[in-house]
């Protein structure tokens, strides 16, 4: 691969990025009310002098540019994201790292655990084209494909949580409880992880599924499929040496994508099972319009989404040797 | 060739997937067992509620979770009983001058705080003379500003001790309003060591959030919180009075309350607060789960833009200046339809501001406007509203008549505004009905007092009230125009005069007849129309904790109401019935009796789960990605070999 290439790649990351900040900024700025009124809400005993005050102090009395976009950027760049109305002015980069820990390790086992389960059935599928098996899997897939994540989580802790009592319904592990030693605390966290562990794995196991799938389908048909077989190789080989790399090149945009939800994670499998983690933050900030919250993690969003989308390009650099010129 | 594929690949596959197959299947069973027992385990409270727990600091509570988090730490210089009664809180006795304008409060020689340090009149003092400053202040209030008024209402003027164990108050006016201030005494150790911009302000350089662990005299502090997501509570082990029951007490709060009602079905939760009313109709009729509809301590209103068009004001028509045409649309409203429609029958139609939940001070209205559309037109038609060629309703200025109704988007009214809206059609008056977020709607309310222009017709919200009726009442004086908390522009001398005759009545019959004539006047203002007291729905599960009871007993839930009387009255439903400990009687002196010492926290962490965790989780991840990659590098090893 091209240091060419990566270069460009990376800077047309960087430009990405770049507009994102801006975008940030005036997004946040064309909601609607201002806050300092959204800030001190309805206090009784709060003058007009107070509020005045209270723009001030927040810098809301400059003008937008280019006073306060100078000052947001400039504060952005140095990882400061501002501070949250919500949380009582705790720094916004705190909030989000207490809760970004519980939503990597929720979906990136999710995807990691979907990626292994779904490219697998949908190669499978694939190469049994026609077969029961195809059509179960294929079957399957569509469901889950087409389920909403609320639907199945609830209706997992219905059967599983709230039913057969095998596991919590909700949360990280039990709050103050106390663990003889990390395997106890370990199993505990397993066992709350189960159920929305098992509600991202499907949601997304359909999508990969299918994909690789038609995918599989495609480069059966293809040339080099008939050589490698011709060559007396057995199917085993030709599935993993030659169809599976090519096939995989549509998944890996969709698993791209998917990466970044690794951090955004999907709202509504944590609300469901109350997961501490950044999608809950986002429904929170929401409700209490906490903006500034919002908007750090828009940013953090947008970024990872972008940086997932610059690994995909590097994927696809090293899958494909036609990209790279 | 088949079989070959099947010969050659499988073993190995199994050769790579057996330590993670047989790891897999070790585990499971593990899984599914673990957590079931609790054995030698504290016997904790778990409450759920739909609110955030926002916050440790008391200054900046706004919410009910707000409320109960800092009372059930703090003790008040007088606290309420199950009655809503006075009852001992920081002090023990308190007493009053002839004159009514001194209080004398005597607090225990040995009571401590929960770090052991001594709790004497220092910390009332400080307390109280906190309040006084941020008062006299530029800024006027202190963190959110829902505190203070406490005092100011009850007319605080001075504050002193004579010795360590005597509080002495004195208030500008005879006032019995002084043991009802919902303003928790802090330690002067801890929170003196912070200016009050530290404590007060969001922003501040090195602001006191009050973190774990708390330092408090309730008979719980908390322990250990992740913000927005739980607060864990120990029994204070300094708490003057007998233990409570529960070893823990653990607030968590829940996006979504199907999960929430999920909880407490399968046990993992003892109490949620404020469940659906379809939810809450499911629970009634399900074993172990014992469900409390309590009266509301406020009500959902409809608010008038009474300025009009004028002077700044920016209403859509004049005809909302005009008491007579509000006083017609209060005849077209439907407050039990709405009640039964819209709330499933859990709540009381409207009247008054004072809510029946104040069984004391509330009065019915001299003159109800009881729902009858004919009445309405009639009205309308008096007051000279004409309707048009086209059966609308025309306003003085010949403009047909429509008007903006909204709300904002923290709250669902749209199903109110709906049946307004068709109520209103058959007066030839015409609804635009949206919904409008809220940080908007704080600016759109304001009226040139406080530095808005007042564009809007009508809204919808609601207030909340105390143990005593006076924040209720204190919306609607004149001097809270300006504060935009008066938000319909009510401004009525004689109600003023009142506000301050009930404020020094120190004799209850006086001062509900002050108060009685304050509702009259304000609903024949026809500025709100009170559309309903909707109900708060609570639910308790009965296998792990009995003795719940209601604060008041006939009409209220048996948590999330003031002090903390509810959570001293529970008993272990699994322990031989035994005289255990109940409400907090007045008076009583330290018991002395051995506490259980504070439970220890546990293996986390404090602020969520631990290190060890999270790194054994990115260590699966690692483990994967990397087994991802060998596995695509041996493809491509096996393609070059080709």
């Amino acid at each position: 691969m091209g240091v060419r290439y990566i270069a460009s790649r990376f800077v047309t990351a960087g430009v990405t990025i770049g507009l994102i900040v801006v975008l940030n900024f005036v997004l946040f700025r064309m909601m609607p009310g201002s806050p300092e009124r959204l800030l001190l809400g309805r206090m009784p005993g709060v003058s007009a002098n107070v509020l005045e005050t209270t723009r001030e102090r927040w810098g809301l009395d400059k003008p937008l540019f280019p006073d306060q976009f100078v000052a947001y950027v400039s504060s952005t760049l140095q990882g400061d994201l501002g501070f949250s109305y919500a949380a009582r002015g705790r720094p916004v980069t705190d909030v989000i790292a207490q809760r970004i820990g519980p939503t990597v390790l929720l979906f990136g086992l999710g995807e990691v655990v979907a990626i292994f389960l779904g490219l697998a059935l949908g190669a499978w599928s694939g190469w049994k084209r026609g077969g029961l098996i195809d059509h179960v899997g294929n079957g399957v897939s569509l469901i889950l494909y087409s389920t909403p994540y609320f639907l199945l989580g609830m209706g997992l802790m219905i059967v599983f949580a709230t039913g057969l009592g095998w596991f919590p319904t909700y949360g990280m592990r039990d709050v103050g409880r106390v663990y003889p030693g990390q395997l106890e605390e370990l199993i505990d966290m397993a066992r709350h992880l189960a159920l929305p562990l098992a509600t991202v794995s499907l949601g997304l196991i359909g999508q990969y599924a299918i994909v690789m799938r038609s995918s599989i389908v495609e480069t059966l048909s293809e040339d080099y499929i008939t050589t490698a077989r011709a060559k007396g190789l057995n199917d085993g080989r030709v599935l993993r040496s030659h169809a599976l790399p090519n096939a995989m090149l549509p998944t890996v945009t969709l698993i791209a994508i998917n990466l970044g939800y690794v951090v955004a994670g999907a709202i509504t499998v944590e609300v469901v099972f109350n997961w501490p983690g950044l999608g809950t933050l986002t429904v929170d900030a929401l409700a209490s319009r906490d903006y500034p919250v919002l908007q750090g993690v828009f940013l953090l969003l947008s970024v990872a989404v972008v940086l997932a989308n610059l690994l995909a390009d590097l994927a696809y650099g090293l899958l494909d040797p036609r990209v790279r010129r | 060739m088949r079989s070959s594929i099947a010969a050659a690949a499988r073993p190995r596959l199994a050769a790579h997937g057996r330590p993670l197959l047989a790891a897999m299947l070790l585990l499971a069973p593990t899984l599914l067992v673990a957590g079931g027992a609790r054995g030698q385990e504290p016997l904790v409270l778990n409450v759920g509620t739909d609110q955030k727990l926002e916050t440790l600091n008391p200054w900046f509570s706004v919410t009910y979770a707000d409320y109960e988090i800092f009372q059930v730490q703090y003790e008040l210089l007088v606290g309420f009983d199950n009655n809503l009664q006075p009852t001992a809180g920081f002090a023990e006795e308190w007493s009053s001058s002839a004159d009514g304008l001194t209080h004398t409060f005597t607090m225990r020689a040995d009571m401590n705080w929960s770090d052991g340090q001594p709790a004497t009149c220092a910390d009332a003092e400080f307390t109280y003379q906190f309040v006084l400053d941020a008062v006299a202040s530029d800024a006027g209030y202190v963190g959110s500003g829902y505190l203070e008024p406490y005092l100011t209402n009850a007319g605080l003027e001075s504050v002193s001790c004579t010795d360590p164990q005597t509080f002495v108050v004195v208030t500008e006016f005879p006032t019995t309003l002084i043991t009802q201030a919902f303003v928790p005494i802090l330690p002067e150790h801890i929170w003196g060591e912070f200016t009050p911009e530290e404590i007060g302000n969001l922003d501040a350089e090195g602001e006191f959030p009050n973190e774990p662990p708390v330092v408090g005299s309730g008979p719980y502090v908390a322990v250990e919180w992740e913000e927005g997501v739980f607060i864990r509570m120990a029994r204070n082990p300094e708490y003057w009075g007998p233990p409570g029951v529960p070893d823990e007490i653990i607030f968590e709060t829940f996006a979504d309350t199907g999960t929430m009602v999920e909880a407490l079905r399968d046990g993992a939760l003892d109490y949620v607060r404020g469940t659906g009313a379809d939810q809450f109709d499911a629970l009634a009729t399900t074993p172990n789960i014992r469900v409390a509809e309590g009266y509301a301590n406020g009500y959902t209103y409809l608010s008038f833009n009474t300025r009009g068009n004028t002077d700044g004001y920016n209403a859509s028509t004049s005809a909302l200046a005009d008491e007579a045409f509000r006083d017609a649309l209060g005849f077209a409203i439907d407050r039990q339809t709405l009640v039964d429609r819209v709330l499933n029958g859990y709540g009381v139609a409207g009247s008054t501001h004072v809510p029946p939940y104040h069984a004391n001070w509330h009065v019915a209205p001299e003159r109800p406007r009881n729902f009858s559309i004919a009445e309405a037109n009639t009205r309308l038609d008096a007051a000279g509203y004409e309707r048009g060629s086209d059966g609308n309703r025309l306003d003085a200025e010949g403009k047909p008549i429509t008007l903006r109704l909204t709300w904002p988007d923290s709250e669902d009214h749209s199903a109110d505004a709906q049946f307004i809206e068709g109520w209103f059609a058959e007066l030839g008056i015409g609804v635009d009905a949206f919904q409008t977020e809220e940080g908007q709607l704080y600016t759109d309310l304001a009226g040139p007092e406080s530095g808005g222009d007042a564009d809007w017709d009508f809204y919808m919200w609601g207030w909340g009230g105390d143990p005593d009726p006076m924040s209720l009442l204190s919306f609607f004086t004149s001097d809270q125009i300006e504060s935009a908390i008066n938000d319909c522009f009510y401004s009525d001398p004689r109600y003023d005069e009142l506000f301050a005759l009930q404020q020094r009545a120190t004799d209850v019959a006086t001062r509900k007849q002050y108060i009685a004539e304050m509702q009259q006047l304000f609903y024949d203002a026809a500025c709100y129309h009170v559309l309903y007291y909707d109900s708060e729905l609570h639910a308790s599960r009965t296998d792990e904790f009995t003795g719940w009871v209601n604060q008041p007993p006939e009409t209220g839930t048996p948590l999330f109401g003031f002090g903390y009387s509810g959570y001293m009255a529970l008993q272990d439903a699994s322990a031989v019935p035994t005289p255990g400990p109940t409400v907090v009687a007045t008076g009583a002196p330290a018991s002395g009796a051995p506490s259980p010492g504070p439970t220890t926290p546990g293996g986390s962490d404090a602020g969520g789960v631990s290190t060890p965790i999270l790194v054994g989780g990115a260590i699966a991840l690692l483990v994967a990605v990397v087994g991802l990659i060998l596995w695509r590098r041996r493809g491509a090893a096996d393609q070059e070999e080709e």
